[in-house]
């Protein structure tokens, strides 16, 4: 085991917010060390190519020079950065530690300040066939694309809501993939009055129009108010069926049709990922956009522990809003350890602060028109499997909640959900809502994250 | 022995490229790719069998889900998305301990 000196910031997550944060306390005199489990920064939306190529033909400019952005802040500061890639993070050890492993083993991460960018993971939904190989999130299709440089089906449709929908679809196409529907599950109507929110990004809301252009100049169907029913094939997917949604998100099955596709991207939301924040023992609260989040102060610090938390891992927020919120718990750090005054801190954080209020203002109309609908629970029939690791039924879900249990712990207990490998990340979301329909809302609780967070392989241990 | 053929990159894969195998069959692989990517490449969709025997294949691509989990360098459960390509390195899709060693489920 390493240990080192601990008069460093130490950030965990090296996407937006954990770069953003790194250069700006770099900008001030203070040192830090990035931690990413990838193996390059980035995070998912910027990493870019982990293998070396000649040409990005599926990527857009706008991606393309985000992704130079966020190396170029790194590079100018790179002195005052350590970077610790394919490196996770196990879980806190001790007070002011973190436990740490890579290839060669496990360390020991000491930090004086902790700064918390641990992003977001996508909301599962489950629905008969999601089980099937071939049915991939949506963000698992695009890392394919822009990491691994990989088409992850030749003939794919897109089911889900929100910005990522068009885009992927455009990125799948340039691909060279036959991408032979899109399926937004809000309506249009919902979607033309956010219009007022929309004009507080109005390049971003541009781009967004010129990708459905795209769309529609290649004869890419995009269905505003329809969504996924199923999924069919024996050993992998080879269909799925889609149905028009009422405005609840129901399915009119009636209506369904049958869609032939090798593999598709699944997109109904994210959660913001706080495993670590919740270890640390930082205070959270519920939030339906993104779930469980920490309570922070306007700095993004947390009161009961000195953690800073940034990023899509203190509410969905974006990429943008990221960079920003990275930067103000920087600034206010280098407040705290006396490197700025406090005017230096109001006047640079007064422009950061204005820039979040307009992404946020912009990305609220897309939540209210991306808000998920109830009906969207009721995909899943009686005897689908809504845990994938340990194979549990809605049915059983259904059995416990009827038999009283009315909090998370005891539906894991009872019925097994959230006990394998993935540790609850993939069917809580579900669990969680199952549990707010049937009218349990109050001291759900959470699927506890347990240390370590990720598993340890006993080659380690040796 | 027949290798496997990569029929779903974007761009070409450099010319500093090495092999690794799949099933016991060659594929080509090169620095930097995960080995969800290869087997993805290798036009692969079923890639775990997991502790309940059910076949999935990659679902999150970004180490949350666990659906990837293959033998690596005759480890089980390396996460395929998560894990970087190495000279000669084995993998094996479709099988776990509980399937190996016959263990069952009460
Ligand atoms: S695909 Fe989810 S962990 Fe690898």
């Amino acid at each position: 085991m390493t240990s080192q000196t601990h008069d460093k910031v130490v950030i965990v997550g090296g996407g937006p917010a954990g770069t953003a944060a790194a250069a700006e306390l770099a900008r001030h005199g203070l040192k830090s060390v990035i931690i990413d489990e990838a193996p390059k920064l980035g995070g998912v939306i910027y990493r870019g190519p982990l293998r070396q190529t000649d040409s990005l033909p599926h990527l857009d400019d706008n991606l393309k020079r985000a992704m130079t952005a966020l190396q170029t802040r790194y590079q100018a500061h790179s002195d005052s950065i350590e970077v610790k890639t394919q490196t996770r993070v196990l879980g806190p050890e001790g007070s002011n530690q973190l436990l740490l492993s890579d290839n060669s083993g496990l360390s020991r991460q000491p930090y004086g300040h902790l700064i918390l960018a641990t992003g977001c993971h996508e909301r599962s939904v489950p629905f008969p066939g999601w089980q099937l190989p071939g049915v991939m999130l949506l963000g698992g299709v695009q890392l394919q694309l822009k990491s691994g440089l990989v088409r992850p089906g030749q003939r794919m449709a897109l089911v889900g809501t929100g910005p990522l929908l068009p885009l992927v679809a455009c990125q799948l196409h340039k691909a060279g993939v036959d991408v032979v529907g899109v399926y937004e599950a809000s309506p249009f109507a919902k979607l033309a009055k956010e219009a007022v929110a929309l004009l507080n990004k109005p390049k971003l809301t541009l781009s967004g129009m010129s990708m459905m252009s795209y769309l529609k100049k290649h004869k890419i169907p995009f269905k505003y108010g329809w969504g996924i029913v199923s999924a069919q094939g024996k050993e992998q997917l080879n269909s799925i069926q889609v149905a028009p949604y009422d405005s609840q998100w129901r399915a009119q099955r009636d209506l369904a049709q049958q869609v032939d596709v090798d593999a598709i991207g699944v997109g109904y939301g994210f959660v913001a990922r706080t495993q670590l924040a919740m270890l640390l023992g930082l205070d959270h609260h519920y939030s339906k956009v993104s779930g469980y989040v920490p309570v922070l102060d306007e700095w993004h610090q947390s009161q009961n522990h000195e953690a800073f938390v940034v990023g899509d891992s203190n509410g969905l927020l974006g990429a943008d809003a990221a960079i920003c919120e990275g930067q103000l718990a920087a600034l206010r750090l280098a407040w705290q350890c006396g490197k700025i005054t406090e005017s230096q801190l109001s006047a640079r954080s007064t422009k950061v602060k204005n820039k979040l209020a307009r992404i946020k203002k912009f990305r609220f109309g897309f939540d209210r028109f991306s808000d998920r609908q109830s009906g969207l629970l009721s995909l899943a029939q009686p005897e689908t499997v809504v845990c994938r690791c340990e194979q549990v039924r809605r049915e059983q879900l259904d059995k416990a909640i009827a038999q009283g249990v009315k909090d998370i712990t005891s539906l894991k207990m009872r019925t097994r959900i959230g006990m394998g490998d993935c540790q609850g990340k993939t069917c809580s979301s579900y669990a969680l809502d199952y549990l707010h329909q049937a009218g349990l809302t109050e001291n759900i609780g959470v699927i506890k994250p347990r240390f370590p967070l990720d598993p340890i392989p006993f080659t380690l241990m040796e | 022995m027949k290798s496997l053929k990569r029929t779903r990159d974007i761009t070409p894969l450099p010319s500093r490229n090495f092999k690794i195998t799949v099933d016991d069959q060659p594929v080509d692989a090169c620095e930097g790719e995960t080995v969800l990517s290869v087997l993805l490449a290798a036009n692969y969709a079923r890639v775990m069998e997991n502790d309940r025997n059910v076949a999935s294949g990659a679902y999150c691509g970004m180490g949350v889900c666990h659906c990837c989990q293959v033998k690596i360098n005759a480890k089980h459960k390396q996460r395929a998305c998560q894990t970087l390509v190495e000279p000669q390195m084995s993998v094996e899709t479709l099988t776990n301990r509980f399937k190996e060693e016959g263990i069952k489920h009460d």
